[in-house]
């Protein structure tokens, strides 16, 4: 199966590339992170530039995408020594490279550091211009720290900037959530991502919620601050494309939208997570025992699974669901070589019967009211194949 | 015979809380027929449930040995009779057992509703009622007024009542002389052949099944070829001998004696309650009188809450169908439930017992079905049929008639309360047949109906619109004709059958509604909007719209969260295959636990 996969379709690469370090937890952050202290930077940076050589890149990479942790806490050396690595692995150069910076960490000398590299897309974790619902997160920035981080990257000739935003923060009214949006429209990103605040086991936030320290917002409360978003930024411009992404046209993040629908990408640093040669894995969570793996040449690889045409299939539908283009039933079928089962298609009727889904020709896509059920969906959707 | 004057075989009857335990420990005391720790713990093995709840589900006979003033040495037969009306009918041959019984009365609460259905029970058997008015020595005691309820309830002379406080052992030696001169020696005796009645028996994993007899005439031993009067069985007696408490084997079971015995039969199913056994060489031409065949009053479906448990049920099923002839199963299926079983039983307190059994003796979670009765149904073309299960009535439109089983309810209560029982008679269907006052405060009131207004709550709402001072019995009466209708209860048009159920057609619209409005209380939003329906032969009589869920869906979604997200689906996936599908909609099982439970 994974042959023949493989045979119909060469797709676009990306290559995710995960930096572990934060300068503090967030409270509702379980992404794995590690303090940064200089001799583990250097293992760190090491260990990157021994996996690349472990992994040889051998067909070009479409798109770049650092993110962490925070990548931006290295310092300007650190980011050009890490740069270099990767650009040293690569055939050419990618079109689209993505870094995720924290405001308080933005610099002029990194910034000018990434112009350099070939870096040309930046996405800053603002998550609220509200010092409140800042304080409340346990982010350690201020609104003005972001408005001058955001004045910084302009400066440096930037043009492509996402935004990270969260809501339904335990206090947040739907009014201060609208708020935040305008104020994030003003700054005249190209890009904003929005994310429903969840309750992560293991979170400071998480621990609050346990012991009824803060609460948490009703699942109707919620989908009010979806919708309202959509609204809002797709008046603005910046319509939505995906459950959580919003872009000007032609901002969309093509690493994203590769991942999305069901291409490949390699992965590189702790706890990164790739997808190639009809196989999916994320590499340990840990970086003595990722380091260990690269300096060994066993790489610590966990969570694999092995591909097949019916599984990509089934995630290329419920991922590819998540995006406001939906999917392209005909070409889906064609690229991984099998076709599509007649309880899907009696599932995509119904819906499209509920107002759900629309279809036009092979193509079909959830309406507003599917997409905030897209999760329920993708179990029918499991369930039917 | 001069043996037998010397026998003296009686039971206690009482309600619970009488003081009924506290009474027979005294007299267990005072015959010293055994250290009462001993007696104790073997009653404490007896079973869980009967200590719990007050009851006595299976017999505990003993032998007491008394001497009198004049020292003059009787043999005693206690016999402790299940106190149930689902039981009536083991009762009554536990009472058959005797020719006498302590009728024991709390001198605070008076004659309660039990104590008279089980005292007519024994004066119908001619037994010798000797009242005993307890726990005199209380200061809410009112002797007058007990005294004034025996005469005007039961028309027992109030002056042949003995005071007593067992707790402090007053009146015990009155008691236990009453017994030798009034209770009459063992009766029938001299009838030409071997009688020997089956009031009770046990299974014994070592022995088979242990039979409780009373020996009426003749004698039996080890080694007897012995007939089953009711169905011509023959057997071998393999072990003979009574209760002191324990059993104690004897040599030979003589007439007047209460024993057991163990013969061949290994399964309780085939040893008949209230059977009469004689010798298979000198048989006796008639049985002794009133045996019956027991059939189960009440049906429920029994399912495991966990499919995979089927094997484990079917297997508790038949266990304790061992110990319990009265209990019968079948396997059945059901859409909404998967695979169970349909069990009768003698009543709802039989159910109860059975199903909580099941639940702590076999460490099973399971879920009942509502309880149904055995409708009797004449078809259009004549072809008569019995349905105990909502499901296999036939369409209306091949119904001539169908027939219900109704009880004859005798309801205790203080008379200021009147008006709210009356409410709750009609509500329920019945027709008061007489009413009756007890004294200043206390009435007593007769009814006719239908066995299904029972299986439900009537209970509970009896006691708590009287507070707690309610008390109801009941015997089976007959079959009577009734405007009976299916109610189906229908999710997204499909019927689901476990809450399907056959009500009076003036009741059918009301509980379609409230079943309606409890399920769309219970069921989770599903993707699309979900119609739950109440009809009756197809017509829907209530509705309500379960709205589509509104959101799920989580935000964030990249390349590092695939495999877990897709790991969340998979399970969500496995957790809705758990449920049951009815047609587009997913049930889980909790909601039909839940619905099955607020009815109840």
């Amino acid at each position: 199966m994974n042959l023949q996969a493989k045979a119909v379709h060469t797709p676009p690469l990306g290559l995710y590339l995960h930096v572990p370090f934060c300068a503090r937890a967030c409270d509702f952050c379980n992404f794995y992170q590690e303090a940064p202290r200089r001799a583990e930077l250097d293992r760190y940076l090491a260990g990157i530039e021994r996996e690349l050589q472990l992994r040889p890149i051998e067909r070009p990479v479409d798109t770049v995408f650092w993110g962490g942790g925070t990548p931006s806490l290295l310092a300007a050396k650190d980011l050009e020594r890490l740069g270099n690595a990767v650009l040293g692995a690569l055939p050419q150069a990618p079109e689209e490279w993505t870094i995720e910076m924290a405001p308080s960490t933005v610099k002029a000398d990194k910034l000018a550091v990434l112009r350099e590299l070939g870096v040309n897309r930046i996405s800053m974790g603002v998550q609220s211009f509200d010092p409140v619902l800042l304080d409340r997160l346990g982010r350690s920035h201020l609104p003005k720290q972001v408005y001058h981080a955001i004045d910084l990257i302009r400066a440096a000739g930037f043009e492509n900037l996402n935004l990270d935003l969260i809501f339904a923060v335990p206090g947040q009214t739907l009014e201060a959530w609208e708020a935040d949006l305008r104020e994030a429209l003003r700054q005249e990103p190209q890009h904003l991502s929005t994310y429903c605040l969840t309750f992560e086991e293991d979170t400071a936030l998480w621990v609050k919620l346990q012991k009824g320290q803060t609460t948490k917002l009703s699942i109707e409360d919620e989908s009010d601050y979806y919708t309202r978003a959509w609204e809002v930024l797709g008046e603005a411009g910046l319509p939505q494309y995906e459950i959580s992404n919003f872009a000007r046209p032609g901002f969309a993040c093509r690493h994203n939208l590769n991942t999305w629908a069901m291409h490949e990408w390699l992965a590189y640093g702790p706890s990164a997570s790739g997808q190639f040669g009809g196989r999916r894995w994320t590499n340990a969570a840990n970086i003595d025992q990722w380091l260990e793996g690269v300096e060994s040449g066993q790489m610590a690889e966990q969570e694999i699974v092995l591909l097949t045409a019916e599984s990509m299939l089934a995630d290329a539908l419920v991922f590819g669901l998540r995006m406001n283009a939906g999917v392209d039933l005909e070409e889906l079928q064609g690229c991984f070589g099998v076709p599509l089962p007649s309880t899907v298609a009696g599932l995509f009727r119904d819906l499209v019967e509920e107002g759900l889904m629309v279809q036009e020709g092979p193509r079909v896509a959830l309406t507003l009211e599917g997409r905030l059920l897209a999760d329920r969906i993708a179990t029918a959707i499991l369930e039917a194949l | 015979m001069s043996q037998l004057s010397r026998i003296r075989n009686f039971c206690i009857i009482a309600h619970i809380d009488h003081g009924k335990t506290t009474l027979s420990d005294r007299l267990l005391e005072a015959t010293q027929t055994v250290e009462l720790r001993e007696m104790k713990a073997q009653l404490l093995d007896a079973m869980d449930l009967e200590r719990e709840r007050g009851i006595t589900i299976k017999s505990h006979p003993v032998t007491l040995k008394y001497v009198n003033d004049k020292g003059e040495a009787y043999i005693f037969n206690l016999i402790d009779t299940p106190g149930h009306v689902d039981f009536s009918y083991e009762v009554s041959r536990s009472l058959a057992a005797c020719e006498g019984a302590l009728l024991l009365v709390d001198a605070a609460q008076g004659i309660e509703a039990q104590t008279v259905a089980n005292a007519n029970l024994a004066m119908a058997l001619n037994m010798e009622i000797i009242p005993v008015i307890n726990k005199v020595d209380l200061p809410s005691a009112d002797v007058p007024k007990i005294q004034g309820q025996l005469e005007d309830i039961l028309a027992l002379p109030a002056e042949d009542a003995i005071m007593a406080s067992a707790k402090v052992g007053k009146g015990i030696p009155e008691i236990l002389e009453a017994i030798v001169q009034r209770i009459p020696k063992p009766r029938w005796a001299d009838y030409g052949h071997t009688r020997v009645l089956i009031f009770d028996c046990v299974y014994d994993a070592y022995k088979g099944v242990i039979c409780y007899v009373r020996v009426f005439s003749g004698n039996i031993k080890r080694g007897d070829k012995v007939v089953m009067m009711s169905d011509g069985t023959q057997t071998e007696i393999k072990e003979v001998g009574i209760f002191s408490p324990r059993q104690k084997p004897q040599d030979e079971l003589f007439e007047g004696c209460v024993g057991y015995l163990v013969t061949n039969i290994k399964e309780v199913a085939d040893i008949k309650i209230g059977d009469t056994i004689t010798h298979a060489e000198s048989p006796a031409e008639k049985m002794l009188p009133g045996y019956q065949e027991v059939r189960p009053m009440v049906y429920a479906g029994i399912y495991p809450i966990d499919t995979s448990d089927y094997e484990k049920l079917k297997a508790s099923v038949a266990k304790l169908r061992l110990n319990d002839a009265a209990f019968t199963y079948a396997s059945e299926s059901s859409v909404a439930l998967g695979f169970g079983f349909r069990c009768g039983f003698l009543g709802l307190l039989h159910m109860e017992i059975v199903v909580e059994r099941i639940r702590r003796e076999y460490d099973l979670d399971i879920i009942s079905t509502y309880p149904s009765v055995v409708y009797h149904v004449i078809k259009s073309d004549g072809e008569k049929m019995e349905v105990q299960n909502p499901a296999y009535l036939p369409d209306p439109s091949e119904i001539e008639a169908i027939y219900e089983p109704t009880i004859k309810a005798t309801i205790h209560f203080p008379s200021a309360h009147m008006g709210d029982v009356m409410a709750l008679l009609m509500e329920k269907r019945a027709m008061i047949e007489d009413t009756e006052t007890l004294d200043a405060d206390r009435v007593m009131m007769t009814a006719t109906m239908p066995l299904n207004e029972i299986l439900i709550d009537f209970n509970d709402r009896l006691k708590s619109i009287t507070k707690g001072y309610g008390s109801f019995d009941y015997d089976f009466a007959d079959y009577q004709e009734a405007s009976l209708v299916k109610l189906d209860i229908l999710v997204n048009s499909d019927i689901v059958d476990a809450f399907s159920s056959i009500v009076h057609r003036d009741k059918a619209e009301a509980r379609g509604r409230q079943l309606c409005e409890k399920l769309k209380d219970i069921l989770p939003r599903q993707l699309f909007k979900v119609a739950i329906q109440a009809a009756i032969g197809g017509k829907v009589v209530a509705r309500e719209t379960l709205g589509a869920m509104r959101k799920d869906v989580t935000a964030k979604c990249y390349g590092g969260d695939i495999t877990r997200k897709k790991k969340l689906l998979e399970k969500q996936k496995e957790g809705k295959k758990r449920m049951k599908q009815i047609g587009k909609v997913a049930i889980p099982q909790e909601a039909f636990i839940d619905i099955l439970k607020t009815s109840n």
